[in-house]
């Protein structure tokens, strides 16, 4: 028989949503369940623009820190 | 149900479903452990349909029924299926079992668990975070126990 999934509630033992599991605090989860508007203009056109592209939306979106940006930042683009 | 329900995935190279499982999830069963609901077996095709396998020879024929309706979309929510990848507590067996891959899906109730549940929640208290040790862990948390005992 063919199943079609239908989708669960990650939750702890004690029924507490939403669980995080280590793997999101409450601003990931937020950001994850919240994507931004696409970003309007010239879309990234090189690897680096992309990358830098997501970095910044995962500044925006509160994943990572402006430290972690910084630092990744200077990766992507020394 | 009484207590907390595990939904329990484990992935198989082919389709299979061990004795030695079953058993023993019987036996915590007659102890009061846990209460094994229903057991599932999948597979999916290398194009990435799920379906469901027949119960092993000698188990019960109605093995994996109820976990098949519980764990399936109703028909007006197919349209549904596969849109949670973005909400993080959301999760489906979509997302579980790989292209070519079968498991077993094991609904599980932990008895033991509800005298627990119910004193944390009356204590006020909110489960923020929980997890298994990985056998490393597992590893030094013996070697520390053995020390301090």
């Amino acid at each position: 028989m063919l199943l079609v999934p239908r989708q669960l509630r990650r939750v702890g033992m004690t029924g507490d949503v939403p669980y995080y599991g280590g793997r999101f605090t409450p601003a990931q989860a937020y950001a994850a369940a919240h994507p931004p508007a696409p970003p309007v203009g010239r879309p990234p056109t090189t690897r680096a623009d992309q990358q830098l592209a997501a970095l910044q939306h995962l500044l925006d979106t509160g994943v990572i820190t402006s430290e972690e940006y910084r630092r990744l930042r200077a990766r992507v683009a020394p | 149900m009484t207590g907390p329900v595990q939904v329990l995935v484990v992935g198989f190279g082919e389709p299979s479903l061990s004795g030695e499982i079953l058993a023993e999830l019987t036996r915590l069963g007659d102890a009061g452990v846990v209460r094994l609901l229903d057991v599932l077996l999948v597979s999916r095709t290398e194009n990435g349909d799920l379906e469901t396998l027949p119960a092993p020879p000698g188990a019960d024929p109605d093995l994996g029924r109820l976990a098949a309706a519980f764990l399936t979309a109703a028909e007006d929510e197919e349209g549904q299926a596969g849109q949670g990848a973005t909400d993080p507590t959301a999760w489906s067996l979509d997302g579980a079992v790989l292209p070519g891959g079968a498991a077993a899906v094991a609904l599980i109730e932990h008895t033991w668990a509800q005298p627990l549940v119910l004193a944390i929640r009356s204590a006020g208290g909110r489960m923020v975070d929980e997890t298994w040790l990985a056998p490393d862990d597992l590893e030094l948390l013996d070697r520390l126990a053995g020390k301090a005992q």
